[in-house]
């Protein structure tokens, strides 16, 4: 990468030196940004999680009992992992199946493409507070139209959001509506097989099997790294669908008087992101929860390195 | 609605396949092919409205029960006895709506504006200014926008709260965007990646500095991306719940829309007939910019995931 | 309603401002540290302050009643002007006096004791005890024990009792004639045969249920029943005692037999999931969904503000049947109300904060309005205040000695939901060992504990 200085004349490496100036003027709003936002709070994450910071009294260095707390004592932090692999698994496996399906689906309609595009997509761009209050409502066991109607047609009518053992299918439910983000991918993705592959393939007699195999998968597994590997991160992110999920199911409002623990039913609905509130913005332990947030960083982290490395054409150059 | 980018804008593609036989074809085996066609445009075309039904189902369901009374909205019937267009009204009355809306569009409006002006030289750099240390840089804004936002909100926090005393605003959650925001960044350099070195070139011959380069070349260029990240950055902070929560929530005069809703739902329990009314007028604009602005937004979700 | 009220409230104090009482100002300027915030020590050109005040209050009959104790607050204070913060939860306080700043408030209060060990021991709260003296007022002759007791930590008093709670049971007394029920149950075997004679079964689920037993059930929560069988929380040393106590055991168990009984968990779970909301005219004892219910004295003039039209009386909640002679107890808390340690305007927040608590006037139209447990022995004795016979009832809950409530800790109320969380999962069937299952959660609370400290 280096260019060798010493040759350089000095005219060139004023030049040079313009260069890098200007490249730090356009890059600085980021260079803050970096140092600000995301270094420094890195940092003193490292930092806090060897305290005990209750928010009043200066911090105080406790060494790792914090890191002892929360792996071994709190009690919600391995019913929320493993919520949270359950969830990366399910919901990652099924949004690319489906979000494949939808967008072979997509490519082969010719009648009216523009409804069912916009059909597909419209669910996706529901905010998700809005999206999952309106989700309880539809799976509310007592009032909503869907064990209504389940019922009606004499099928079993689960408690969804209020079921422990459903609450977690509820949301992966809640994540398939939201499909139009995959679809759009996966669509564009196919569209650019190369037809003649397919001819070539038909001419030598194959069937759909051998179509997928051989000439579809191979052209859009790059794009299917790319969903499942951005769908694991979203996913070790997912805070929002699970505690308003929870917190409608539960009838317990969270208003005064009432303290709302995320979780309900059962604890089946923590998710790792849900920890750090609850330890930092319920109980007011700054120390552990930022225990979590390192865990969290770790993961996080580790599944980006892998998406550097398989994708290398996310950094390419040209 | 048909003006989106997909099988209609390229009619040669998936068509071409199925363009007749082989010249040894015999006629029985073309008119099977056709018939072969027939059903499965049937079967395609069933499958897709089954799931579109499915899809839209639900905005149907809270649409009806929004216009219901407040006891039928308890029992579990579909069809509204009466329709009860007052509840959208009775929404508006209460206490705050108002101050919700205000606030989120502060919020999404400024968050933009910010975000575009900031990402942009920074992308257009990463993009097409060769320097020492580009790669790393660009690894680095890769993990920022992977970084779970909850990773760093302790020190975060705290940084606003009790040093700056920002809390029960939403100044901690508009103010870093203007900053560079890494996912806005990264789409934009993948999209500036593909303009052609020649006119860049072309524009520094004629003596243009980076900045006007940037400003009278690589901006009109760049629309598309331009508008893919305003949308992307508008719905984020439109819809973005854990932000507010953490920064905004003890001071009732900064909740935004997502915040407000759900406690909106805390207050109103089980009045589920205002609580769809709501959750409707939540969900309204973004499907009204939606529609204004299909092509982009679709762009730049390709454009995520495909480029590069 | 909020807005009106200050509004007009302010129209008030301009008109008031000149002839301003001086000498209560006065007398707030000279109380405390930092205090201030702009009184001038004079007095002849006291500048009007403004301090926040955030209550938990959210229904409407209860935001009128104490919008109207501000505005007669603000009547007498003319230069001090309240701007009170609605539907405010503990975590939210909590947040905030962490952060201090503009935004935060200076009079805080809460509905729940539950907290109170976290606010005193953080000193979140300021102490009140030298306020108290200064103003002239003996603690111990206006407060009544057992609530100075939930309102203190270790000695320090960092809040004071803003009317009181009981609980007891609501019962559907055209109900009970139809079902031959001639008394309400004094023990559980009881009232579990009236439960199961009140319900009635409708297909897959309930035309009437005789009473919803589930830990999410509004008011049904672990602690209420646990109070009817007299809990020690913590051992002499500061250890949880939930397996050591029988009541933990026995009132879980108790639960169980009911959810069991009428119906169990997932019919009952999903009748639940029909009811409204607890503080509206849904409430489904309101609406006659359930005939019988554990709620607070509120209810009493909810339901009259509501105009429901049930018909219906109220009893102490059942004992166990081997402590018949306990009969009349219950659970009892209170709304608390304090001054944030980070307010700048505490002269004038002790002025409001006195009036709020001490007041007999503001008290008794307060808890006649409200229909609460008045919290000071004046108020308690006051010709002004309304009695019936369904309140009399949670007055002599609150009275009884036997009555009690769960202790501070502090880290709040962290050990309430680590046991609530145990019930949750006790009342739908997953917990098998119930002994092994109470252990482990002590030894969750325990180390909770030992991790706040």
């Amino acid at each position: 990468m280096r260019t060798p200085r010493a040759a350089a004349p000095p005219a060139l490496r004023r030049k040079r030196r313009r260069e890098l100036a200007t490249t730090a003027g356009f890059l600085s709003p980021w260079l803050i940004g970096f140092a600000v936002f995301f270094a420094y709070p890195l940092i003193a994450t490292v930092y806090f999680s060897f305290t005990h910071y209750d928010g009043f009294n200066a911090p105080t260095p406790v060494g790792l009992k914090n890191y002892v707390y929360v792996l071994t004592e709190y009690p919600f932090f391995w019913q929320a992992v493993r919520n949270t692999v359950w969830l990366v698994v399910a919901m990652v496996a099924l949004r690319t199946v489906f979000g494949i399906g939808i967008g072979m689906l997509i490519t082969k309609i010719k009648s009216g493409a523009g409804f069912f595009r916009t059909a597909f997509y419209l669910p996706y761009l529901a905010p998700p507070v809005a999206a999952t209050i309106g989700f309880a409502f539809l799976l509310n066991p007592g009032t909503g139209p869907v064990d209504h109607i389940l019922g009606r047609l004499g099928l079993p009518q689960p408690g969804w959001f209020t079921d422990p053992s459903w609450s977690k299918p509820s949301l992966v439910l809640l994540s398939l509506w939201g499909i139009g983000d995959l679809m759009v991918i996966f669509m564009a993705a196919l569209l650019d097989v190369p037809a003649e592959q397919y001819e070539a393939a038909s001419l030598d007699g194959a069937n759909w099997w051998h179509r997928w195999r051989y000439v579809t998968y191979p052209n859009i597994s790059p794009i299917i790294m790319f969903a499942v590997v951005t769908g694991v991160i979203q996913t070790l992110q997912y805070y929002t669908q699970a505690i308003i999920a929870g917190q409608v199911a539960s009838g317990i409002a969270g208003n005064a008087g009432q303290q709302f623990e995320p979780g309900y039913p059962n604890g089946s609905t923590w998710t790792v992101p849900q920890l750090v509130y609850n330890i930092g913005f319920q109980r007011f332990d700054y120390g552990s929860a930022c225990v979590v947030s390192l865990l969290l960083f770790v993961v996080a982290m580790g599944c980006t390195a892998l998406l550097m490395r398989r994708r290398s054409g996310l950094m390419a150059e040209d | 609605m048909s003006n989106t980018v997909t099988a209609g804008d390229r009619p040669g593609r998936t068509s071409r396949s199925g363009r007749g036989g082989v010249p040894s074809a015999s006629g029985i085996a073309l008119r099977q092919a056709r018939r072969r066609k027939k059903l499965e445009w049937i079967a395609v075309h069933s499958v897709g409205l089954a799931i579109a039904v499915a899809f839209l189902l639900p905005f149907v369901f809270l649409f009806l029960t929004s216009v219901m009374s407040d006891s039928q909205a308890l029992t579990s019937t579909l069809w509204p006895q009466h329709w009860v267009w007052s509840n959208y009204t009775a929404v508006f009355r209460v206490h705050g709506f108002g101050t919700w809306w205000r606030n989120t569009i502060e919020y999404a409006v400024l968050g933009t504006v910010l975000t575009v002006v900031s990402s942009v030289p920074v992308a257009y750099a990463l993009a097409k200014f060769r320097f020492p240390g580009r790669r790393l840089a660009m690894m680095l804004v890769i993990s920022m926008m992977m970084l779970p936002p909850q990773v760093i909100i302790i020190p975060m926090y705290l940084f606003w709260a009790k040093q700056l005393h920002l809390d029960g605003t939403l100044w901690p959650l508009i103010i870093p965007m203007a900053f560079g925001d890494a996912f806005s960044i990264f789409l934009l350099r993948q999209f500036l990646l593909t303009i052609p070195k020649e006119y860049l070139d072309a524009a520094r011959v004629d003596g243009c500095g980076e900045v006007r380069t940037l400003l009278r070349v690589v901006l009109p260029m760049a629309r598309p991306a331009i508008s893919a990240v305003a949308l992307f950055q508008f719905f984020y902070c439109w819809n973005d719940y854990f932000g507010p929560q953490i920064y905004s929530s003890d001071n009732p005069a900064a909740w935004t829309l997502s915040y407000g809703l759900q406690s909106f739902h805390g207050a109103h329990q089980t009045n589920w007939n205002l609580t769809m009314a709501a959750t409707l007028l939540v969900m309204a604009p973004v499907i009204v910019v939606f529609f204004f602005a299909q092509k982009a937004f679709i762009e730049g979700v390709t454009l995520t995931g495909v480029k590069g | 309603m909020t807005i009106r009220q200050t509004r007009r409230a302010r129209r008030t104090a301009a008109a008031l401002a000149c002839t301003a009482t001086l000498a209560l100002i006065a007398a707030g300027c000279a109380g405390t540290s930092g205090g201030g915030g702009g009184q001038g020590s004079t007095g002849t050109k006291a500048k009007p302050v403004t301090i926040t005040f955030w209550h938990g209050w959210s229904a409407p009959n209860e935001l009128a009643a104490i919008n109207a104790n501000i505005s007669a607050f603000e009547k007498l204070h003319p230069n001090i002007k309240v701007k009170a913060v609605s539907n405010v939860t503990d975590d939210k306080i909590n947040q905030a006096l962490r952060a201090g700043g503009d935004n935060a408030p200076d009079v805080v209060s809460s509905f729940t004791t539950n907290n109170v060990g976290s606010f005193c021991n953080s000193h979140e709260w300021v102490d009140l005890n030298p306020l108290l003296k200064k103003s002239g007022i003996d603690k111990d002759k206006t407060f009544s024990k057992a609530m100075l007791d939930y309102t203190s930590y270790n000695g320090d008093q960092c809040s004071l009792p803003l009317l009181g709670d009981a609980y007891g049971l609501y019962y559907n007394t055209d109900e009970f004639k139809a079902a031959g029920i001639t008394a309400p149950p004094k023990t559980w075997s009881q009232f579990e045969q009236d439960a199961v004679k009140l319900t009635k079964s409708e297909g897959a689920g309930y035309r009437q249920l005789g009473f919803m037993p589930l830990y999410h059930g509004y008011e049904t929560t672990t602690e209420h029943y646990a109070a009817q069988y007299q809990p020690t929380w913590f051992t002499a040393d500061g250890k949880s005692a939930i397996a050591s106590s029988p009541a933990f055991a026995d009132s879980l168990k108790e639960q169980k037999t009911l959810v069991d009984k009428l119906g169990g968990y997932q019919k009952l779970s999903k009748y639940r999931s029909s009811f409204g909301d607890e503080f509206s005219a849904k409430n489904p004892f309101e609406t006659g969904q359930v005939a019988m219910a554990m709620d607070g004295e509120w209810r009493v003039s909810m339901i009259k503000a509501d105009g429901s039209k049930v018909h219906y009386a109220t009893a102490p909640l059942p004992v166990p049947d081997n402590q018949v002679s306990q009969y009349g107890i219950g659970y009892q808390t209170g709304t608390i109300a304090g001054i944030a340690a980070t307010s700048h305007k505490q002269a004038a927040a002790w002025e409001f904060l006195k009036y709020l608590t001490t007041d007999t006037d503001a008290l008794v139209s307060f808890a006649n309005a409200i229909s609460n447990v008045p919290s000071t022995y004046a108020a308690l004795k006051s010709p002004k205040l309304e009695k019936n016979a369904q309140f009399q009832t949670f007055l002599n809950v609150a009275a009884n000695p036997g009555s009690n409530t769960t202790p501070s800790e502090p880290n709040g109320d962290s050990f309430i939901v680590t046991y609530q969380n145990l019930g949750y999962a006790y009342e739908s069937g997953k917990v098998s060992n119930l002994q092994a299952a109470l252990k482990k959660t002590a030894g969750q609370i325990d180390s909770d504990l030992a991790q706040a400290r």
